[in-house]
C-alpha cells in the first residue's frame, strides 16, 4: 500500500497587478501549492462565498474593494472568520500595517517578496 | 528625440513658481502632484518609466536596472522581480496621491546598450518595461528606448511634460545591477 500524497495547500492570491499574479502563480505552484487568483477584493469576496481555501494572500491597493475592506468583510463571515490572511504589499508604513492588523490580518509581508520566506510563512499560518 | 514637449524648464518669468528639483536615482520611484517639482535622471542601460494621470494631475518616475541572472541560474532570463517591484512602488506612490491606475499613461526612456561587448541588458530592461505596461493595461503613449547613447530625462509630474536629450555616455552614472534590497527582502511579520 502506498501512502497517499497529502492534498496541496490551497492558496487564494488577490492582486490587481497581472504581473504580480503571474509571479505569485509561478512561485507558489512550483513549490506545490494549489493556487487560485482574483483581481481585487470584490472578486475575491464573491469567489470565497462559494469556494474554500486554506490561506489568502492579499494586496492592499486595489480597485473596487481594497485589501483592508476585504479582510474586514471576511472577518464578519462565519466561514472565513478564522481563515489565515497574509497581506503582501509594497506599503511599508506602520500606520498601514496597524490598520491591517486591526482589520484582522494574520501577517504582513513587504514586497519584493522572497518566495522561500513566503512559502514558509504560508505553511506556518495554516498549522 | 522627438518628444520635446514645450516645457519652460528654466522659466524666469516674474511670478514663475520656483522649481523644486528632484533627482531619481537607480532603485527609486517617486510621485508628486506639485507643479513646482521637476524630476530628472540620467539613463544608460537603465530604464525610467514616467507615469501620469491627467485627471488627478499626478505623475511619477522610477529608474531601474534588472539584475543579470546568477551564474548558476538555469534560465538565462534577467531577474525581472526587481523591476516589477519598482513599477508597483511607483504605481502605489501615485495611488497615494489620488491617481487611478485606469487613467495612467506611460512614457518609457533609456535601455541603451552602451557597450556592444557586454550583454544587452539595456534591451532586457526595455523589453521588461514594455511587457509590464502591456500586461497591466497601461497605455504607452511614447517610448525612446534602446540605441547606444545615454539620455537625460526631465519630467514635470503635475503636467506630465517630459524633455529627453541624448548626452555623452560618460555623463551617465555607473550602473550596476542591484538585487532586491537584501535587508528588507520579503520581511514576514506574523501578528
Amino acid at each position: 500500500m502506498q501512502a497517499s500524497t497529502p492534498a496541496p495547500i490551497r492558496v487564494l492570491t488577490v492582486d490587481d497587478s497581472a504581473s504580480m499574479r503571474a509571479l505569485l502563480l509561478g512561485a507558489l505552484t512550483s513549490r506545490g501549492f494549489a493556487v487560485e487568483q482574483c483581481e481585487d477584493g470584490q472578486e475575491a469576496l464573491e469567489w470565497l462565498a462559494s469556494n474554500e481555501v486554506d490561506v489568502i494572500i492579499t494586496d492592499i491597493n486595489m480597485p473596487r474593494l481594497d485589501g483592508f475592506g476585504l479582510i474586514e468583510k471576511l472577518r464578519t463571515s462565519a466561514l472565513h472568520a478564522e481563515r489565515p490572511i497574509l497581506v503582501l504589499t509594497t506599503e511599508s508604513s506602520e500606520e498601514k500595517k496597524q490598520r491591517a492588523r486591526n482589520a484582522g490580518a494574520t501577517g504582513w509581508i513587504v514586497k519584493p517578496f522572497d518566495a522561500d520566506k513566503l512559502t514558509a510563512a504560508l505553511r506556518r499560518v495554516i498549522h | 528625440m522627438s518628444d520635446m514637449s514645450p516645457i519652460a524648464l528654466h522659466a524666469a518669468a516674474p511670478g514663475a513658481l520656483e522649481v523644486i528639483r528632484m533627482t531619481i536615482v537607480q532603485g527609486e520611484a517617486k510621485a508628486s502632484a506639485d507643479p513646482r517639482v521637476e524630476m530628472s535622471t540620467i539613463l544608460g542601460s537603465c530604464v525610467a518609466t514616467c507615469l501620469f494621470d491627467p485627471v488627478a494631475r499626478v505623475g511619477g518616475m522610477n529608474h531601474f536596472l534588472l539584475a543579470e541572472p546568477p551564474a548558476h541560474a538555469r534560465s538565462g532570463a534577467f531577474d525581472s522581480d526587481y523591476g516589477l517591484f519598482l513599477m508597483e512602488l511607483l504605481i502605489n506612490e501615485m495611488l497615494g496621491l489620488g491617481a487611478r491606475k485606469s487613467r495612467m499613461r506611460a512614457r518609457l526612456y533609456g535601455g541603451a546598450n552602451l557597450n556592444p561587448d557586454l550583454s544587452p541588458i539595456g534591451t532586457a530592461n526595455a523589453v521588461f518595461a514594455r511587457q509590464f505596461l502591456e500586461r497591466e493595461g497601461i497605455p504607452k503613449v511614447f517610448e525612446d528606448l534602446e540605441g547606444t547613447q545615454a539620455r537625460r530625462i526631465q519630467f514635470r509630474p503635475a503636467s506630465g511634460q517630459v524633455r529627453a536629450r541624448l548626452v555623452p555616455s560618460d555623463v551617465a552614472p555607473t550602473e550596476k545591477p542591484v538585487g532586491r534590497p537584501q535587508s528588507a527582502l520579503g520581511t514576514v511579520e506574523l501578528f
